[in-house]
């Protein structure tokens, strides 16, 4: 469980630090979490309200740079309903498959500073898959 | 729906996986199936008790005279080609992206849907096998078929078909890709197809891979026919004896316990990313890494089987050989408690999706938002639960029938010593399937 929770911590920190640092990349007006460019906005993922205890969000930072994509395979979790936030920043176009129930598909553009945020609503093992590279970024348990 | 994916992925159907069963439940079940084991081994009866031949209660006999009437077999029998049909007009003429029904009705409807109706009912595939009502209905089959069907092929050619599934689903470049799917059903049927005009009805018994798989599956039923033909319900295990013994039939197990295994393996990050570092883009060296592991999964499974069963004292080298065969039936109920442990959820809520695609063959969507209901995905604690439950089931079932038949195997100074490598062996699959189900 420790490993747990500082992997957890960890992706807190990142998504803190992503949060800041995002948006000066942003083309956006800053509100980068909730839009998502050139893909389809295919879910109906709750704001984050200031009035109430925010719902933990999970923010998966991605680069594709020259056929590579970081990171590959890597586990985390989350929870029904939380709002997870994948950031690209990509030099290729390609699309962004999240296999859950429903799925997602999102269509990543050679750009930096994209994110496209979905909510998993039946819980269940959820991968994260780059189509074109065919490559798995990430494993989500959302329980 | 625009923006729907001509693509999904694992197991060609898309959609997420079971979330591990939390590591209480797999000690839990670990400890149960340590503790039955020598329970069994040291404590349970000392004179074989399960016989195939022992006659089970009959059912009243116009359920014999229902099923086998002709006009209920040929009814099943068209029911089964209008099936075919169906799937075949809705993979050609339905969408060609993630919406066709056809990967559904391939990889759960039949694949796992037949082990469960096997399981409930007996071998229904030699009655609704479209190749078997062409046969019957071309004028050609009234004839004696020109080749007998070779003795050495024994369900061989079965378990090559297996694998051929299995590689399909696991380890080919793309399982949900519908032009593979159509090649491999249509490869399929013209080799059975031939097979059966050459050989006759033995062919299909011998050499269809869902003929054979839904055979060892109906081992199992407590539903089965008594020496005088009428159908009769009576305990499994003495069904479970009368697994036929031929070359192949371990081999027909192996793939199976193998496969399923390899399939929750092969899930895991760090086999991925073993696979994605010393393949980088090409994709034909993570296809012969996927197709070396799968095959390497099989041939554990089939090699440890093999000398666990000979590691017997007491027989001689005649006997010795045969000794691996007549044990093979008690795998039966290991794989189909693994088979249901992992593939339940796709087969009560893929199932589902499977149905509804049928039911819209051409994706008009006259069903409107018609959703599957996840019934066991919202309740994960008692798919945990029922998961452990089926692997520790067909665990102990796997045990006492193994016991059952070394005690009636094995002269009476072994019994207890010439079981035990069977029994570790046993353990060892059981702790494996536990160790892969909650995730590594």
């Amino acid at each position: 469980m420790i490993a747990l929770n500082a992997s957890r911590t960890l992706v807190a920190l990142t998504a803190t630090a992503l949060l800041v640092a995002g948006c000066g990349g942003s083309t956006g007006s800053g509100d980068a979490a909730s839009t998502s460019p050139g893909g389809p906005a295919t879910t109906g993922a709750p704001q984050l309200s200031d009035q109430q205890a925010p719902p933990e969000q999970l923010v998966i930072d991605v680069t594709i740079k020259a056929g590579e994509v970081t990171p590959t395979n890597e586990q985390l979790k989350s929870k029904v309903g939380d709002p997870i936030v994948v950031r690209i920043n990509s030099d290729a176009a390609d699309q962004l498959h999240v296999h859950s129930n429903p799925e997602h598909t999102f269509d990543v553009a050679p750009r930096s500073g994209q994110s496209f945020q979905f909510t998993v609503t039946v819980p269940g093992k959820v991968d994260v898959e780059l189509h074109e590279l065919n490559r798995t970024i990430a494993t989500i348990a959302v329980q | 729906m625009g923006d729907r994916s001509i693509e999904v992925l694992a197991h060609g159907l898309g959609g997420s996986n079971d979330l591990p069963i939390p590591y209480t439940y797999a000690l839990i079940g670990a400890a149960w199936a340590l503790t039955f084991t020598f329970a069994v081994v040291a404590l349970a009866w000392k004179e074989p008790r399960f016989d195939a031949d022992k006659p089970a209660r009959p059912l009243p006999s116009w359920t014999t005279t229902v099923v086998d009437a002709p006009a209920t077999r040929w009814t099943v029998a068209v029911a089964g080609l209008l099936f075919a049909g169906w799937v075949v007009v809705a993979a050609v003429w339905g969408p060609q992206d993630g919406d066709n029904a056809l990967p559904g009705v391939f990889y759960v409807l039949l694949w796992v849907g037949l082990v469960a109706v096997s399981l409930a009912i007996g071998p229904v595939w030699r009655l609704v096998s479209p190749v078997r009502t062409v046969c019957r209905l071309l004028r050609s089959s009234r004839r004696p078929p020109p080749l007998a069907y070779p003795r050495v092929f024994g369900y061989r050619p079965a378990a090559i078909g297996l694998f051929a599934f299995v590689w399909l689903e696991l380890a080919s470049p793309d399982p949900g890709s519908l032009a593979a799917v159509k090649i491999w059903i249509l490869v399929y049927f013209v080799v059975t197809l031939a097979g059966a005009l050459l050989c006759g009805p033995r062919w299909n018994a011998g050499a269809d891979p869902f003929e054979v798989y839904g055979m060892v599956a109906s081992r199992l039923s407590p539903l089965r026919r008594n020496p005088d033909g009428r159908i009769a319900i009576g305990n499994p295990f003495d069904h479970l004896t009368s697994l036929p013994v031929r070359a192949g039939t371990l081999t027909v197990l192996a793939v199976l316990l193998g496969s399923t295994a390899f399939d929750s393996f092969s899930a895991m990050p760090q086999w991925r990313g073993f696979v994605d570092d010393v393949a980088g883009d090409s994709s034909a060296v993570a296809v012969l890494m996927r197709s070396v592991g799968l095959l390497l999964f099989a041939s554990v499974v089939a090699a440890t089987f093999w000398l666990a069963a000979r590691a017997a004292g007491g027989v001689d080298a005649r006997r010795r050989r045969l000794l691996p065969g007549l044990m093979a039936h008690s795998l039966i109920p290991i794989v189909i408690g693994y088979v249901f442990a992992h593939y339940l959820t796709y087969l009560v809520e893929r199932g589902q999706q499977a149905v509804f695609r049928l039911a819209d063959p051409f994706g008009t969507g006259w069903l409107g938002d018609l959703t599957p209901y996840y019934l066991l995905s919202t309740h994960p604690t008692l798919l945990a639960t029922l998961k452990v439950g089926f692997v520790l089931g067909g665990h102990i079932a796997g045990v006492v029938a193994a016991h059952d038949r070394a005690l009636r195997l094995l002269p009476k100074r072994h019994q207890v010593t010439g079981q035990l490598a069977m029994m570790l062996v046993m353990v060892g699959y059981t702790f494996t399937g536990l160790y892969l189900l909650f995730g590594g």
